[in-house]
């Protein structure tokens, strides 16, 4: 008798999870997994996306390793992410290591350091592209640097980092708030203070904070696009081309919906392969508390 | 090793509450000092002003006679075993016990001979390549003890190393922490809580109340003669008797009564008592003091007979412990096992006079031992 009602309660908790999961599974498939396998299958079709078209294999993934407009949006994409995760991964450990001391206005000033966050990116976009077009120019009387096919990147990078470091600062204050207050007084004790302290306690402490902020800053700034279209439009002479604008402009005004499917499905492979790889590798440097 | 000197040492924080209060103490090399009291006492902010963790705010510390209140925690020469234990999470037995030493650049193979021996004398060899998730508690609080002593420090000091032990591995720890103080010769400071292991490990011990020091003596002059009401209620256990009481003279000789009964104190304590004819005191005598009939035995300097009712028996094992009510008070007392009272049962005890204390009601301060 016990294990049957029990059961019979066991059936009625599983409707209940049933109801929760199925829209949302229904919902994930219709607007995320089929749009998916469309994009794949549309990879293997010289498609414009309109009118008819044919199938053509694999040529679309061919002609993606040769050519030149392809092979410069991931060369800027790859420069621009590695340097930008970089820098937002310092900046933002530094500025969390200074929030988590004991400094005045501790809670205004987290508050103040998180606001990047809530703005939209294409606001940030337009409000930097003013900056560099107008008022540093104005300021230092040289030219923008959003005119130059040299440095335009630098802008966007700027951008990059002022606007992610917000929620990466987070994570680490979260990361150093775990670390135990009596582990760093032994280690006063025993003479880990300024950079030992910081190199032999708290970097290899916060790690699992590296890791998860390695990965999701990589992934956002390969994945870069508002950005651009707010400051560059992938200009100067398509000098500032993220793999995400181009696969955008080229797909679906350029008349290659087929070529930038390919371009999209192998673009998704490759952050899919970058996160795990960074993931196990970084992992491994992880400690048990 | 070395001896510390604290001089009217306080501790004030920013909110002008007082932790610590004019703490004076000399403490000598090789001395085993523990600071006992209940939470909050101050006992471990003065640990932590010895260390450098907490800024003195008033006074001097002197580690072998040089001034130390601005000196970094790392340049003061001492080591400390935290109640958590603070292990490094991240490194092994063998770093958490080396990584002091390399810090002070001490040669490699020297720092191994160190981490070696410290291991052998804790009997950690076989844990040197494990972290300390992979330890027990027993063996973390090894650890850190092997870390401390791997430092040769000039003084150790013990912040409750022992609470978040079990009662058995506690036992088996304290015995360890005092073989440990004989062999290295080491000045000890240590923190606790519990008076049992306050008496058993000090060579000295600070009695400590809200952040002032009561007393400071060797555990058997602690326990023989309390300076105070606290001291002589936080040391021993089971607690030493209160009985609310009247000093009486009559026939040339001081008694006290409380309820019904009168018992006569000893010349020796009569004259201390003398002041305080007519008026109320407290008089304190330990539970081994309190002897039931049956237990009356030659050598003992007993009281005049009082009657008690058994309200809570408990047996121990060895020996058993009694709660009554006697006449104008509660009592409780120390029994053989083989001995047939029983809750409810009516008996006839009487204090070891030797042994009885008096405390001033209005200062509690003791007026005699």
């Amino acid at each position: 008798m016990a294990s049957l009602s029990k059961s019979k309660i066991g059936s009625g908790r599983m409707k209940t999870f049933y109801a929760i999961l199925i829209p949302v599974l229904v919902l994930f498939v219709a607007f995320n997994t089929f749009p998916l396998l469309t994009g794949v299958f549309y990879s293997f079709t010289n498609s414009k996306g309109y009118g008819a078209f044919d199938i053509v294999g694999l040529q679309n993934y061919l002609d993606l390793f040769s050519d030149a407009r392809v092979g410069n949006s991931y060369l800027f994409t790859f420069k621009v992410a590695v340097v930008a995760t970089i820098l937002t991964n310092v900046i933002s450990l530094l500025l969390a290591i200074a929030l988590s001391s004991k400094i005045k206005f501790k809670s205004a000033l987290r508050g103040l350091f998180f606001v990047p966050q809530i703005l939209g990116a294409l606001v940030v976009g337009y409000v930097f592209s003013y900056l560099f077009t107008w008022i540093i120019p104005a300021l230092t009387g040289t030219e923008s640097i959003l005119a130059s096919p040299d440095l335009a990147w630098i802008a966007i990078v700027v951008v990059l980092v002022w606007q992610s470091c917000a929620q990466t600062t987070i994570i680490y204050i979260t990361g150093l708030s775990s670390v135990p207050e009596d582990v760093y007084e032994a280690g006063a004790l025993d003479g880990a203070t300024g950079w030992n302290k910081f190199r032999y306690i708290t970097l290899p402490l916060i790690m699992p904070s590296v890791t998860t902020n390695m990965v999701l800053v990589m992934k956002n700034m390969l994945m870069v696009f508002d950005q651009i279209v707010a400051m560059t439009s992938g200009g100067p002479s398509q000098s500032t081309e993220s793999i995400s604008y181009l696969i955008y402009n080229n797909g679906l005004s350029g008349g290659q919906f087929g070529f930038q499917c390919a371009n999209a499905v192998m673009f998704f492979i490759l952050i899919a392969v970058i996160s795990i790889v960074q993931t196990n590798f970084l992992s491994s440097k992880e400690e048990q508390l | 090793m070395a001896g510390l000197t604290l001089e009217h040492v306080g501790k004030r924080y920013p909110n002008g509450y007082e932790g610590v209060k004019d703490f004076n103490l000399e403490i000598a090399d090789k001395e085993f000092i523990i600071f006992v009291g209940p939470s909050g006492c101050g006992k471990s902010t003065t640990l932590r002003m010895i260390a450098g963790l907490e800024d003195i705010t008033s006074g001097t510390l002197k580690i072998d006679g040089r001034v130390v209140n601005d000196v970094e925690p790392k340049d003061r020469d001492i080591a400390m075993v935290f109640q958590n234990y603070a292990l490094y999470p991240h490194m092994t037995v063998y770093e958490n016990m080396a990584f002091p030493l390399r810090l002070r650049k001490v040669p490699q193979g020297q720092i191994d001979k160190i981490v070696q021996d410290a291991a052998r004398i804790l009997d950690l060899e076989k844990l040197l390549d494990r972290k300390p998730s992979a330890l027990s508690g027993g063996q973390r609080q090894r650890v850190a003890m092997g870390r401390a002593i791997a430092r040769q420090p000039k003084v150790f000091l013990m912040d409750e190393p022992l609470s978040n032990l079990d009662a058995k591995l506690r036992v088996q720890m304290r015995a360890e922490i005092s073989k440990l103080h004989d062999r290295l010769g080491a000045t000890i400071i240590y923190v606790t809580h519990d008076q049992t292991e306050a008496m058993t490990l000090g060579t000295r011990i600070v009695v400590m109340k809200d952040g002032v020091m009561q007393q400071v003596d060797t555990p058997s002059k602690l326990y023989a003669e309390p300076c105070n009401l606290f001291v002589a209620g936080f040391i021993g256990s089971p607690q030493m008797n209160f009985i609310d009481a009247t000093v009486g003279e009559s026939a040339g000789k001081v008694t006290l009564t409380f309820g019904a009964n009168t018992i006569t104190v000893p010349e020796a304590k009569a004259s201390a008592l003398k002041p305080y004819v007519g008026k109320a005191v407290i008089a304190g005598i330990r539970p081994e003091d309190v002897v039931e009939a049956h237990e009356y035995a030659e050598g003992r300097n007993l009281s005049e007979k009082i009657d008690a009712t058994v309200t809570v028996y408990e047996l121990l094992g060895s020996e058993a412990m009694i709660y009554g009510d006697v006449d104008g008070g509660q009592i409780s007392a120390h029994l053989s096992a083989a001995n047939p009272v029983r809750t409810g049962s009516r008996i006839e005890v009487a204090f070891d006079v030797d042994k009885l204390h008096v405390f001033d009601k209005d200062t509690e301060l003791a007026i005699v031992h």
